[in-house]
């Protein structure tokens, strides 16, 4: 489904990923983790075409994103659901929904798409007409992951989804996604190690720009490394 | 004269609210102020001027043909001088600058100093609340800029361009990233900020006729509405526009004419000291 090999990626002149590979099947859920600044954000810009590679490539259903700008990286079945939420504070929750169904391959289904968002996240059907800079920040969190699906993604990328929430929440949204059907994949960031190691199949590590390990997600768990440094036991 | 100052005020006042919104959705989209704005204003005074006069157009017609071009206008500017700037905002300020001089000394050498008027497009006057006649022009003025007002907030609100144009001036990236084509809609609404000083020029043209340098005053007090009505904030626009059209007419009635100008800076000032991001302006901008 998604194929990285080898990129290196810059932010102006400062170079944050060396070399990254990483590999994502249909149908996976596969997490990135990795201390903060590791470059887990960069590496989704680069994907969804923020921040294009210097070198190597990333391709996508076997087409490469190369020179693809985000508009049309989304249009091809790839959403994100970016760190801070980023939700459109001024707009409502059914507005901020909408504005993801943009794509055409969301808007001719918008309807029946908001329809599955609604029932997966019922909070939303009750704030669905409140402005989105009200809502609390597990709502918000919804919002954003209900926004990424409205275009009917094929590759979901979600960046630090428990950053800020009550463990709670976290929890319940996690269960959400769970939920989810099952041909859409996810790729999910996190600074929570043990509860991405929990909800993925397979992980990478990453390691100030630099992919260091990785492996099935139950053997990473299992590692004492892996369980010194991220899991503080 | 209360009454005729205060209608003179609605007029002018939405005039001036047309022009601010244009001004309020290219800097909420691109972050670009458009120093021209007032030139364009004019060349669509001079357009409606030259269809329906040298041309023999309806005025209906040459109107819409003037805002249509100066809608052209503005993209090829936005391709040619804004574009390239993207990043530097005092580049673009310097470029449409000069582009205001320019066009200034251009219809300077084409149309000469003298005031230019399209035609009236009614005549005659209607008695208001049965106390003074009033030039039905200047009442078709009203409409026509209120129509085009409550028009640009349809648009904003219930159609998928609006909804865009919210979202990107809110977050830009998070716009691109729900796969919106933010270079061209920046093209787009600077075509139609531009359109919009047009549309403000076409309707006011009958009543002040066009002069090389009439856009000036016009688009300062854009300015000043859209900083007045809070950056980004279309009622701001509306209720900073009418606010500066009233306190205009009002102070030319009581006071004097000759500080008009000098009103409106005084309303500024006073608005900005007690709400420094303006009336409907976000606290944290
Ligand atoms: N907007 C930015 N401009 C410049 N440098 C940045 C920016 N965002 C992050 N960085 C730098 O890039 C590196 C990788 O950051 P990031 O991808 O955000 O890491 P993570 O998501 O793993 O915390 C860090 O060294 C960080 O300081
Ligand atoms: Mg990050």
């Amino acid at each position: 489904m998604l194929e990285i090999s080898g990129i290196d990626v810059f932010r102006g002149e400062t170079q944050v990923l060396w070399e990254v590979s990483l590999k994502v099947r249909p149908g996976e859920r596969v997490a990135i983790l990795g201390s903060n600044g590791a470059g887990k954000s960069s590496l989704l810009a680069a994907i969804t075409g923020t921040l294009p590679p210097q070198r190597g490539t990333i391709t996508f259903k076997g087409a490469p994103l190369a020179g693809l700008k985000p508009y049309q990286i989304t249009q091809l079945g790839v959403a994100l659901v970016p760190e801070g939420r980023r939700v459109y504070r001024d707009m409502t929750a059914s507005e901020n929904l909408e504005m993801g169904a943009y794509p055409r391959r969301g808007r001719s289904q918008l309807h029946r798409t908001m329809e599955q968002v609604l029932r997966i996240f019922p909070v939303l059907d009750e704030r669905k007409h409140q402005v989105a800079g009200t809502l609390s920040g597990g709502e918000q969190q919804m919002l954003a992951i209900g926004r990424a699906l409205m275009s009917r993604p094929e590759l979901l990328l979600i960046d630090e989804l428990s950053l800020g929430l009550a463990p709670v929440i976290t929890k319940e949204i996690y269960r959400a996604l769970a939920g989810l059907v099952e041909e859409t994949t996810i790729l999910l960031v996190e600074q929570n190690v043990e509860q991405a190691l929990h909800h993925s199949q397979r992980a990478y590590i990453l390691e100030s720009g630099r992919m260091t390990r990785n492996g099935p997600s139950a053997e990473l768990m299992a590692d004492d490394d892996i369980r010194r440094a991220y899991l503080g036991l | 004269m209360f009454a005729l100052a205060g209608m003179n005020g609605l007029v002018i006042g939405a005039i001036y609210a047309l022009a601010a919104l244009g001004v309020s959705l290219v800097v909420g989209i691109m972050n670009v102020i458009n120093f021209a704005h007032g030139e364009l204003y004019i060349l669509a005074g001079y357009f409606s001027y030259l269809f329906a006069n040298a041309f023999g157009m309806n005025f209906a017609l040459a109107m819409t043909l003037a805002v249509a071009l100066v809608f052209l206008f503005g993209l090829l500017i936005e391709y040619t001088l804004i574009r390239p700037t993207y990043g530097n905002d005092m580049y673009s300020l310097i470029l449409t600058f000069i582009l205001s001089i320019v066009l200034q000394n251009a219809y300077l050498l084409i149309f000469g100093p003298y005031p230019n008027k399209p035609p009236n497009w009614v005549g005659g006057s209607t008695l208001i609340l049965g106390s003074f006649y009033y030039g039905n022009q200047r009442l078709a003025a009203l409409i026509a800029g209120s129509a085009v007002i409550t028009l640009v907030f349809l648009v904003i609100k219930k159609t998928w361009f609006g909804r865009i144009i919210r979202a990107t001036s809110q977050d830009r990236e998070m716009a691109e990233l729900n796969g919106v084509n933010t270079k061209r809609l920046n093209m787009l609404s600077f075509g139609l900020g531009c359109a919009l000083a047009a549309a403000a020029g076409v309707i006011l043209a009958p009543i002040f006729p066009v002069t090389p340098t009439a856009g000036v005053p016009v688009a300062l007090t854009a300015f000043v509405v859209v900083v007045l009505g809070g950056m980004g904030s279309l009622w701001g626009c509306v209720i900073g526009g009418l606010i500066i059209g009233l306190v205009e007419n009002f102070g030319a009635a009581y006071i004097s004419t000759a500080y008009k100008q000098v009103f409106s800076f005084i309303i500024l000032i006073l608005v900005l000291l007690s709400r420094p991001s303006g009336l409907f302006g976000r606290r944290e901008a």
